[in-house]
Parts: C-alpha cells; sequence; structure tokens
C-alpha cells in the first residue's frame, strides 16, 4: 500500500514540475540574461569533453570496419558506413552523454547545493519562482547547446575517421569523399539534429527535477549529480533505441 | 596534491601487501552487484539499437547478411568495453568521488590521520582494487547480454536468419577478442577508480556542499573521456 502512495506521489511531484515548467517556458517573466549566461558556460565547458568523447569514435569505427570491408572487396562503402553511423547514431548519443555527463551533473549540483543552503526557499521568500529563475533558464541552455555542440562533433567524428582511413590504413581519398557524398543526405543530419534536441531537453528536465528535490547535506548534492547521470544515460539508450526502430520503419 | 603524485603514493598503497579485507568486499560488492542492473538495462537497449541501426544502414547497399559481422565486431570489440567502463563512471566513479569528498569536507579523513592510519592504504587501495577487479567481469557480463539481445533483435524484429547470425559471429569473434575486452575492463577500471579517488580526496573544506558536487561532475566527465580516448590507443595498437 505505501509502495503504491508513494509510487503516486512520485508520479505528481513530476507532473507538477512538467507542468510549471511549461508554463513558466509559455508564460513571463523570463530570465533571458540568465539563460545567455548558463549557455555561454556550459558551451564552455562542453566544447572539450564533446570533442575529445566523439572524435576517437570516429577512428575507432574506421579503424575496425576497413579490415572487414576490405576482406569482401568493398572498401569503398567505408565512408558512407562511417558517416551514416556517426551522422545518425554516435555523434548525438556520445554528445549528449557528454552534456548530461558535464552540463547536467553540474547543473545538478549547483541547484543541490542552493537547495541545501537554503538559497532556493529564498528565492521563493522574495516572490522569485525558482523553477523560472534556476531551472528553466538550464533547461533552455541545454536544449540549445546540445545540437550546436553535435555538429562540432560529427564533423570532428568524420574528420578523425577520414584520418585513420586514407592517410593510416591507405583508402583512396578520392573513393572515401565520393561515397560520403553520395551517401549522406540532409535526413541525416536532422535526424541527429532532432535527437540532439530531445536528449539536450531531457537532461535540463532530469537535472531540474533532482536538484530541486535534493535532501540530505553534501551528500545529497553528491548523489543528485550522480543520479542525474546515471538517469539520463538510461533515458538516451532506451529513446536511441526507441528512434531507431521508429524511423526503420518510417523508412528513413 | 598533484595528479602524479597522487598516482604514485596510490599505487604505493595498493601493492603494498593486501589491502584491508572488509573495506574491498564492501567496495567490490556496492561495484559489482550494485552496477548489474544499470549495466543490463544499457547493454539491452545498446546491443538492439546496434542491430537496428546497422541493419539501417547496411540495407542501403544491400548487406543485411553481414549484421552479426558487425555486432559481433563493433559490439564486443569495442562498444561493451567502452559502455561498462562509462556505466561505471557514471556509476561507481561518482559514488567513490562523492563519498571520499564527503569525507574530506567532514574532516574524516584528518581525522584517520591524527589517529596514525594511512588513508591511502585504508581508503585508496581496497577501492582501486575493488574497482579494478569488478570491471573486467562487468566487460565480460555485458559481451554476453548485448550479444543475445544482438540476436534478439535481429532475428525477431529485423527477420535475419538465426543461424546466418551466429555463424558470423562465430566466424568474427574470436578468443582473443573476449580477452582484449576484459583486459581493456581491467584499464578501464583502474584509471576509473584512480580519477575518481584523485577529484574526490583532493576536495578541501572549505569547499562545502558545492565541493561534493564539483568532485562528482569532474570525476564522471574526466573518466569517461579519458576512457574512451585510451580506448582508440587501445584498438590502434591491437587491431591496425
Amino acid at each position: 500500500m505505501t509502495a503504491v502512495l508513494r509510487l503516486l506521489e512520485c508520479i505528481g511531484a513530476v507532473a507538477t514540475y512538467l507542468f510549471s515548467i511549461v508554463r513558466a517556458i509559455f508564460v513571463g517573466p523570463r530570465y533571458l540574461n540568465e539563460t545567455v549566461r548558463i549557455a555561454d558556460l556550459l558551451v564552455r565547458r562542453c566544447l572539450l569533453p564533446v570533442g575529445l568523447a566523439v572524435a576517437p569514435v570516429g577512428a575507432v569505427i574506421a579503424l575496425q570496419s576497413v579490415h572487414i570491408l576490405r576482406s569482401m572487396g568493398t572498401e569503398g562503402l567505408l565512408s558512407s558506413l562511417l558517416a551514416t553511423s556517426v551522422f545518425r547514431e554516435f555523434s548525438p548519443a556520445l554528445a549528449s552523454v557528454m552534456v548530461a555527463a558535464q552540463a547536467g551533473s553540474s547543473i545538478a549540483a549547483r541547484i543541490g547545493t542552493m537547495k541545501v543552503r537554503g538559497q532556493i526557499d529564498a528565492l521563493a521568500v522574495m516572490s522569485v519562482d525558482p523553477i523560472r529563475y534556476v531551472v528553466v533558464p538550464g533547461l533552455v541552455a541545454c536544449a540549445l547547446i546540445t545540437p550546436l555542440l553535435n555538429v562540432l562533433a560529427t564533423i570532428l567524428g568524420i574528420v578523425s575517421g577520414w584520418i585513420f582511413a586514407v592517410p593510416i590504413c591507405g583508402v583512396d581519398h578520392g573513393t572515401f569523399m565520393v561515397n560520403l557524398y553520395s551517401q549522406v543526405s540532409m535526413v541525416d543530419l536532422y535526424v541527429g539534429l532532432g535527437k540532439c534536441l530531445v536528449f539536450g531537453t531531457a537532461v535540463g528536465l532530469i537535472a531540474g527535477y533532482l536538484g530541486l528535490n535534493t535532501t540530505g547535506g553534501a551528500e545529497g548534492v553528491g548523489r543528485a549529480a550522480n543520479n542525474t547521470v546515471v538517469f539520463t544515460i538510461v533515458f538516451i539508450l532506451v529513446a536511441d533505441y526507441a528512434a531507431s526502430m521508429i524511423l526503420l520503419n518510417l523508412g528513413l | 596534491m598533484r595528479f602524479d603524485r597522487f598516482v604514485r603514493q596510490a599505487l604505493r598503497a595498493q601493492f603494498q601487501g593486501l589491502p584491508p579485507r572488509d573495506e574491498f568486499v564492501r567496495h567490490a560488492i556496492d561495484a559489482g552487484v550494485g552496477s548489474i542492473a544499470l549495466l543490463t538495462l544499457l547493454t539491452v537497449f545498446s546491443g538492439m539499437n546496434l542491430a537496428v541501426q546497422a541493419y539501417g544502414t547496411f540495407s542501403r547497399f544491400g548487406g543485411q547478411e553481414m549484421l552479426g559481422l558487425f555486432c559481433g565486431v563493433g559490439g564486443i570489440r569495442e562498444l561493451y568495453p567502452v559502455m561498462a567502463a562509462i556505466v561505471c563512471g557514471a556509476r561507481i566513479g561518482a559514488t567513490l568521488a562523492a563519498s571520499l569528498a564527503n569525507m574530506q569536507i567532514s574532516e574524516q579523513v584528518e581525522a584517520l590521520e591524527v589517529m596514525g592510519i594511512d588513508p591511502m592504504r585504508r581508503l585508496i587501495a581496497p577501492r582501486l582494487w575493488a574497482v579494478t577487479l569488478m570491471v573486467p567481469l562487468l566487460c565480460a557480463y555485458a559481451d554476453a547480454v548485448g550479444i543475445v539481445s544482438s540476436y534478439a533483435a535481429s532475428v525477431y524484429q529485423l527477420g535475419i536468419n538465426g543461424g546466418v547470425f551466429i555463424q558470423q559471429v562465430r566466424d568474427i569473434v574470436r578468443f582473443e577478442d573476449l580477452a582484449a575486452g576484459v583486459i581493456k575492463g581491467v584499464i578501464f577500471g583502474w584509471l576509473v577508480a584512480l580519477v575518481a579517488c584523485y577529484h574526490g580526496y583532493r576536495a578541501a573544506k572549505r569547499d562545502g556542499a558545492e565541493g561534493v558536487g564539483i568532485a562528482t561532475n569532474r570525476a564522471i566527465v574526466h573518466s569517461a573521456v579519458l576512457c574512451i580516448v585510451i580506448n582508440m590507443l587501445l584498438s590502434a595498437l591491437m587491431y591496425a
């Protein structure tokens, strides 16, 4: 019985949270300066982790598939395999995981610290809605920067794949480029950007919720930051699989 | 404390006799058993996603039957070890960093020093051993779960012939690949634990609750980036 009650309580809390977020986005006041400040900070912090995480993946795909494709005499397909998997799959997923690890956990830790120190309550006493002032700017910033970082990550992934394929493994540069251009379409890019928009929003939502519900002092702050990353990675992988199935059935 | 000095001290503490047993067992159970649920969930979905995604890519040029090859190589050689390492960094590493940082800001580490107990031997060494030994096991477990879920997705959702899939996996995946995955697991486990302990241990008392958040954040990000970069170097060494 208590389990059912706790479940209902949790669903209610999440629903209230989502409703107040939606209301805060559509009805003013909005704190645009705060949003820009957070977005700027997060982009600077995330650039290096996202780049360093996605670039090796392109290299590894090129490295592993060049031998298999070569043994079948279809070496030319390397760049289309690389491009479709980086554009659609690895770049959006990994960029979002790194945004979750860097931006999500720091947002959750920041909100959690404010909560533990009573600053969230202080904001509410001053009739500044903490959801509007603290959560929504972080959410909007995450949703905006993830697609932007994804573009950079995709380029880096393809370039590092090229570096491993052409100079190191000896694939012909012309073949690589022709297959790259013939197989990649705008749909691939839009799929990646759309995924990133959804994942980035999820990072902001989860970080805000867990941060606002931090209890138990310094240890609670660490737990909020940690749980944000874990929950977001689970969401990203499950949603990624669902997106792949849907896109496959749509024939995109 | 600088990172290289921390690494030297940690290595010395790690190989200076056996680690304290109770701490080691507690952390090994926490790192191993505690991660299984999360790792299973993530590997099932990424294994199925690997199959679905490869199907979409290969069917553009009529190579659907190569699915087993792709899932075997991509999964066992690369994806699942990295997956286990990232999960381990996000869950185990973050927990280690948060708990050590919390001990630092509440002066428990100094209390240990006052009592004449070396915190490196008492706190860091058992954690390093526990994670280093548990992550390769998690890697092997992720391999098994991942291949089964790739098989399930290929056969039941995409209509690939199951026999062909298994034959291709057996053709391409050799014993050395599995061993390489486990060796990667040992390296990743040690790195994740080292980075997490470093960031947790470095937290200072004046940082307060914020310091715990910063330590957790850095532990997750640095260990994930480090594992992915090291994975590329190891793959280049092993397969190029």
